[in-house]
């Protein structure tokens, strides 16, 4: 689903990545961690198309990612990125946002299966009908994770999705991905330093900082 | 016949500028020394423009007319640019193709299918109308692209969530042109609803002072009102639609666009 093979990155003189190669089964659950600073995010933004300039092949199912195919790789992937924080006032409009996108005009927006998503993730119905200011950093990660398994798309990239949260709840979100891989078959690449959510994954993969 | 204004008159009614200067210097704004630059050049700006107006309507020539169109829209997307604190690079041509383009479709649209005049080059009418055109667009999208473009900076976790998640980047880019243009157009569609209520506007008192009829007059405004409006906003469509190429790289990541 996804093969990342002898990526480098650099921005001006310094490298960020080198040589980071990843192959990622359909319906993996993978956990790549590392120290801070050593281009976890990076390399999450480089599949999603952020970092334009890069050495060695993304391939994202059997499409190598390039300016042209860029726009239908992003169209089969969920994008949850770290520390989001939109200019929206309502919980709903933020759940609705992706559902307006003429990509997911096939998909049908369920209120329901949201709300078993916020059930499973351990969330208040309540925060559907709530303003963006009055919900935890940890809800709305919760709120984000479950707006992208709505959008069915067979790919998710999850930035740091458990950072918000305490250990009880990073339980519910680490089953609630390993249920996304195991029954519906979804790859998901995360980026994790927790370490429960580690140990429930597939794989884990380390980056090292290449820095030091 | 409009009563001229004396050179006298003229300079006594100047002295009404002494009562914002007055205030401005009191409450301590640092805009006293703005105020008198800018009167100053107005002075000398309209007395040019009205040497150059007096010649061109004496010429009545179509290409002199035209050669007038264009230096009106370098000064305009010059003028744009600098209450920008965009790259030139990346506004330049698309600013000056909007100003170019939507200035003659609405004025012809105006001049030969509203007025059906027999000669819409002619200098008494095409001069004045794409000037007002120009005037209007250039400041509605002083205000649209400064809006967009610093949302776009300031807010850009949403136009890559948007992008990540299957958005085209015309549809990543959307709520940051609802935004540009909500802020820009919303004093003029405001003004539209209390025409002739709370202000009477300015090119009906101007021909009115003419000595046009106010039925013609309130036509005209009408008109006015609406070329004005469609223009900015077909203007800044062109602009946005055009400077996408210089705004983003052909990953949709946006480029450096503010100057350093």
């Amino acid at each position: 689903m996804l093969r990342i093979e002898h990526l480098g990155i650099h921005f001006g003189q310094t490298d960020i990545l080198k040589d980071v190669n990843l192959h990622v089964g359909k319906g993996e659950l993978i956990c790549l961690t590392g120290p801070s600073g050593c281009g976890k995010t990076t390399l999450l933004r480089a599949i999603m198309g952020f970092v334009s300039s890069y050495q060695g092949s993304i391939v994202v199912d059997n499409v190598p990612l390039s300016a042209r195919t860029i726009e239908s790789i992003r169209q089969r992937i969920g994008w949850m990125p770290q520390g989001l924080s939109l200019p929206i006032e309502w919980v709903s409009e933020m759940v609705r946002l992706p559902f307006d996108l003429r990509i997911n005009k096939g998909v049908h927006y369920s209120e329901e299966k949201l709300l078993t998503y916020f059930d499973q993730l351990g969330l208040e119905r309540g925060v559907l009908s709530k303003r963006i200011h009055e919900i935890s950093g940890g809800q709305c990660q919760r709120i984000l994770l479950a707006i992208t398994a709505l959008q069915e798309k067979p790919l998710l990239i999850i930035d740091e999705p458990t950072s918000a949260l305490d250990s009880a709840s990073s339980l519910r979100a680490l089953q609630f991905v390993q249920q996304l891989a195991r029954e519906e078959g979804r790859t998901i690449l995360v980026v994790s330093h927790d370490k429960q959510f580690m140990e429930g994954c597939d794989k884990v993969m380390t980056l090292q900082s290449i820095n030091n | 016949m409009t009563i001229d204004i004396t050179y006298s008159g003229l300079a006594i009614g100047m002295l009404l500028l002494l009562v914002p200067i007055y205030f401005l210097h009191r409450y301590k704004t640092g805009l006293v020394k703005a105020t008198i630059v800018g009167a100053l050049r107005m002075v000398v700006q309209l007395f040019l423009i009205g040497m150059y107006l007096k010649y061109l309507f004496l010429w009545d020539n179509p290409w002199i007319n035209f050669l007038w169109v264009f230096i009106m829209v370098y000064v305009a997307t010059e003028t744009a640019l600098s209450r920008t604190r965009l790259r030139r690079g990346i506004l330049m041509i698309p600013l000056a193709i909007g100003f170019l383009v939507s200035a003659i479709l609405v004025g012809l649209y105006f001049l030969g299918i509203v007025l059906k005049l027999d000669n819409i080059f002619g200098a008494q009418y095409m001069i004045p109308i794409f000037g007002i055109l120009m005037g209007n667009m250039l400041s509605s999208n002083v205000v649209a692209l400064n809006t967009f473009y610093s949302n776009l900076v300031r807010e850009q976790q949403l136009y890559y969530y948007l992008l990540g998640n299957g958005a085209t980047r015309h549809e990543a880019i959307s709520p940051f042109v609802r935004e540009a243009i909500i802020k820009a157009f919303s004093p003029a569609i405001a003004n539209m609803a209390v025409m002739g209520l709370v202000a009477l506007p300015g090119t009906m008192i101007g021909q009115i002072l003419g000595g046009s009829s106010p039925n013609v007059a309130i036509k005209y405004q009408m008109m006015i009102i609406v070329i004005t409006v469609a223009a900015s906003i077909l203007s800044l469509m062109i602009t946005l639609w055009l400077g996408a190429r210089k705004t983003f790289d052909s990953y949709g990541c946006i480029r450096q666009v503010f100057k350093e």
